[in-house]
């Protein structure tokens, strides 16, 4: 046999003053365990014949049978020289001893034992049980294709789960592709935003728990942003295909999500992407009808969804949503000044549908169009206070032609969707929709396109 | 018993010989059974009177045949609406135990009464409870031979008694559902084992039960003791896990407590505590088949029953296929053994409601009600179901066992029908260092310890922890 392994040991003890335990040394020498045990016993042996002086510590390990109080108990310690004797003669029956550790100084706390194994076993993780007396048959890791296999199955069982309600026109994986849709939507817009978004898109994706209202909304929400960011600014980046095959993906993503669209399946399918075709720029034509329509329809959904609370919300927003727009407004146009935070309309505006509610929308191709501007109005809420809210409205003008169209929806609805933006790359909160963050939509906006400066200057 | 079989053998303080054994883990039969445990599309519109009258109606049936089997037919089973003054019959229905201490978000956002939030305390009984029979129209208050700190809300008994002058109804004996049927389970012919630990509390400031965790694992994964232990760690088939593997102190919300600006680069601690759990699963894994159910303190939902740890955080453990992520509640079937347990949610739950703290006891307490949590929904948090209770015990278990008890406890326990169940209490490692070990063929549980040295015992004897 080979005797170098105590000259490795003698340098791993005294020349580098480590703490040699056996499951680092078997590690380190990649022998099996047992052997290692018996190599830190034949070199402690050996050292202390040679030399008497030797000040070589040692700990060992003890593990018996004790019986306590008529109860048997099985105990394993980690115990040093001195106490070993006197750990081995309180057990009843002594099953194995063996050297533990070897060091030079002596330990007067067990905490280095455990930080040394760590590292050894830290750098060996993948086959950390190579040495070791045992083998399990099943313990075989996965490949990596088998593991995709596993995972996919799995993803598409959890999307199938939650979209019990949900329609079954929706992407095998919903949610991997969710996050493209997404993406491609914000590849047109400022960089930070489509970052912020696609980490919460991502931790949504990561996020276990099948998706509850709260991410759902925040992915509609999101969507709704988007497409008021397309019906408001004249971007002319986004090609229409562009804009629909995105919005398209990323409506499937989110009604398998089931985001808070409508829960009736193959209507509200239809209905969304009527919605969102209809929020085209050019097709403005009939949008009021259809609107008007599709607003109804999904009114009627909701009140005969079977999910009260959903129905509630919406009508509480319809409510809430309606009164803010019937008081009175100063006509104050501060396009990308931030508000100042205040009181408004509750998050339930996050969970809107993509309305395309047009109120007055007036049909392409005259001269005299309405366009979205941000402005201030002023009422009073439940409180009897007053409040004022900078929210983007529709108004008309004689200008020139803009490809901006009105996707009116209520400006504090917008205010609290660009808010709650804001705020989520903050706070990830996702039922609190009421802060407000409005620099995120102030930067989005300048980012986007210089006619919304230039709406400073333009006509009101 | 594990120490029993391990055979003591002297061949480690010797020079190295040439032998290099290698035993192969016993594999075990498994199927798990907690699907009713997992929650898929979830919706919380729901009131939970659904969950209680769901109860009740599943345990009515069998209480009737109890109260007949005890008390004969002649007495009659009444519902509370058909109460005769004076008449002596048998009610069936859910207790309500009405507790002044009871936390009540009610009187705490009353403005009338201008009380601040009441302080945590150990125990919220006191002498003033009373404890009132509901079923599904009414409600009557018990008095009588019936001890009410016992009780908690939500346990579902039969009561014989009579209706008194003042309304009230006077006990003279109750019974529970007891024990429900018990699939016989074929004996095994070697030995077997299965390992309980719960409480592993990483992240937590404890460095001492770091190496105690550590032996834990190296003596389950055949590198710890001679050749007699190790090869009778190899007969240990399985590793459960049973909740609380984050210690408590990693539930610090900074975030949410301190300015943004201090807790801006710091990460949250269960991160760190999560990655450390992946470390040691990756060891255990690659050696055993491994359960791992989620606690307290764990990084997954409140409310029972609490869902799967999710596969993503164990990115160096989930290409095992040892590697089992399971609810809590959890039910499984090894080598023909029924094992139902939790990570203790539901005895601490009750500790805190009822005089009794002694976890066995409250095992069994809950073995003969037939319900796992009969506390949720009302002071323990739980998932609004809604036309079944998944806590109610539809078959015996042969192993019953709940997490995270301050000591090592386990009994055997006897249904009216023959039914044998071992309860276990598993002691919470991080602070007694002890796991348990059930024999499949027998039955019977062992404790196993762990301890090492430290400062203090340099003057007195090695600690030895139980």
């Amino acid at each position: 046999m080979d005797d170098l392994y105590l000259d490795n040991i003698d340098e791993y003890v005294n020349d580098q003053n480590k703490i040699v335990t056996y499951k680092w040394l078997s590690l380190t020498l990649g022998v099996h365990v047992n052997t290692a045990k018996q190599m830190l016993y034949h070199y402690l042996d050996q050292r202390r014949k040679e030399r008497s002086g030797t000040t070589l510590h040692a700990t060992y390990l003890v593990s018996g049978k004790c019986s306590e109080n008529g109860s048997v108990c099985h105990k394993v310690s980690v115990v040093r020289e001195d106490q070993l004797d006197d750990t081995k003669s309180k057990l009843d029956k002594t099953i194995s001893v063996h050297v533990y550790s070897v060091q030079k100084a002596e330990l007067k706390d067990s905490g280095p034992l455990y930080s040394t194994d760590y590292d050894a076993v830290k750098e060996n993780l993948k086959n950390c049980n190579k040495y070791s007396t045992i083998r399990c048959a099943a313990a075989v890791p996965l490949s990596h294709t088998e593991l995709q296999k596993v995972q996919e199955k799995v993803v598409e069982k959890e999307a199938t789960k939650p979209s019990l309600n949900d329609h079954t026109a929706a992407a095998p994986k919903p949610s991997v592709k969710q996050p493209k849709g997404i993406m491609g939507m914000f590849s047109s817009k400022a960089a930070p935003k489509s970052e912020a978004c696609n980490k919460e898109v991502k931790t949504e994706q990561k996020d276990e728990a099948s998706p509850t209202e709260g991410p759902k909304s925040k992915v509609s929400s999101k969507a709704n942003a988007m497409n008021n960011f397309f019906g408001k600014s004249a971007d002319k980046k986004v090609t229409t295909d562009k804009p629909d095959k995105n919005i398209k993906e990323e409506t499937e993503g989110a009604q398998s999500s089931s985001a808070a669209v409508s829960s009736k399946p193959s209507q509200s399918s239809s209905k969304s992407k009527q919605d969102i075709k209809e929020e085209q720029p050019k097709e403005s034509k009939a949008v009021k009808d259809d609107s008007k329509d599709s607003r109804s329809k999904t009114k009627r959904l909701e009140h005969s969804d079977s999910e009260e609370e959903r129905a509630d919300s919406q009508k509480k927003k319809r409510r809430r949503i309606k009164k803010p727009q019937s008081d009175s407004s100063d006509d104050e146009v501060i396009p990308d000044s931030p508000p100042v935070p205040e009181v408004q309309t509750p998050s339930p505006g996050n969970e809107v549908k993509k309305e395309p509610v047009s109120h007055q929308e007036a049909s392409e191709g005259r001269r005299r169009k309405r366009r979205r501007v941000l402005k201030a109005r002023t009422f009073l809420d439940d409180e009897g206070c007053m409040v004022t809210e900078k929210g983007y409205e529709s108004e008309s003008y004689s200008e020139s032609e803009d490809d901006s169209k009105t996707t009116s929806q209520p400006s504090g609805e917008s205010n609290s969707l660009k808010q709650s933006l804001g705020k989520r790359e903050e706070e990830k909160t996702k039922e609190k929709g009421q802060k407000k963050a409005p620099a995120a939509a102030a930067a989005a906006n300048k980012s986007t396109k210089q006619s919304s400066i230039m709406g400073f200057f333009q006509k009101k | 018993m594990f120490s029993d079989i391990t055979e003591q053998k002297e061949t480690l303080l010797a020079p190295p010989g040439t032998e290099r054994p290698v035993f192969s883990r016993d594999e075990r039969t498994y199927s798990g059974c907690s699907e009713g445990f997992g929650l898929g599309e979830r919706s919380f519109q729901r009131q939970y009177a659904h969950m209680y009258a769901a109860r009740l109606m599943q345990m009515r049936g069998i209480l009737k045949d109890r109260a007949e089997q005890k008390w004969g037919t002649d007495i009659p089973i009444k519902k509370l609406c058909d109460l005769q003054m004076g008449e002596q019959c048998v009610i069936v229905g859910t207790i309500f135990k009405h507790m002044e201490l009871q936390p009540s978000i009610l009187k705490e956002i009353s403005e009338e009464h201008n009380l601040l939030p009441q302080p945590p305390r150990a125990k919220y009984i006191s002498q003033s409870d009373e404890l009132i029979l509901e079923d599904e129209l009414q409600r009557i208050k018990l008095e009588g031979k019936i001890e009410t700190a016992k009780f908690v809300t939500g346990s579902v008994i039969a009561i014989m008694g009579a209706e008194k002058n003042d309304g009230k109804f006077t006990v003279e004996d109750y019974c529970f559902a007891d024990l429900p049927p018990q699939a016989p389970r074929e004996p095994l012919n070697s030995d077997r084992f299965v390992l309980l630990a719960s409480g592993l509390g990483l992240g937590g400031s404890g460095a001492d039960s770091m190496l105690g965790l550590q032996l834990l694992i190296d003596m389950v994964t055949g590198h710890l003791g001679d050749l007699g232990e190790q090869s009778g760690a190899a007969s240990i088939s399985h590793v459960l896990l049973a909740g609380n593997l984050l210690s408590q102190s990693t539930q610090d919300k900074d975030s949410t407590t301190k300015a943004k600006y201090l807790t801006k680069k710091t990460q949250a601690g269960s991160v760190e505590a999560i990655r450390l759990l992946d470390e040691l699963l990756v060891q255990l894994v690659a050696s055993v088949p491994v359960d791992v159910m989620p606690g307290e303190y764990d990084p997954t939902n409140y409310t029972l029953p609490q869902q799967s740890l999710h596969r993503c955080m164990f990115p160096l453990s989930v290409p095992y296929p040892t590697l089992q992520l399971v609810t809590n509640p959890y039910q499984a079937v090894m080598d023909g053994v029924r094992f139902l347990g939790t990570s203790g949610q539901n005895v601490s739950d009750i500790v805190k409601y009822s005089n009794i703290d002694d976890h066995l006891e409250i095992l069994e307490n809950t073995m003969r009600l037939r319900h796992l949590a009969p506390t949720a929904p009302d002071t323990l948090g739980c998932y609004p179901f809604y036309q079944q209770d998944p806590f109610i015990m539809a078959e015996c278990p042969h192993v019953y066992f709940s997490g995270n008890a301050p000591a090592y406890q386990s009994k055997r326990i006897k249904g009216p029908e023959g039914q044998d169940v071992l309860l276990v209490a598993i002691p919470e490692f991080s602070s007694t260092q002890t796991a348990c070990l059930v024999n499949l063929r027998t039955l019977e549980c062992e404790p196993i310890s762990f301890s090492t040295f430290s400062t203090e015992d340099d003057d007195e004897e090695m600690n030895i922890s139980h």
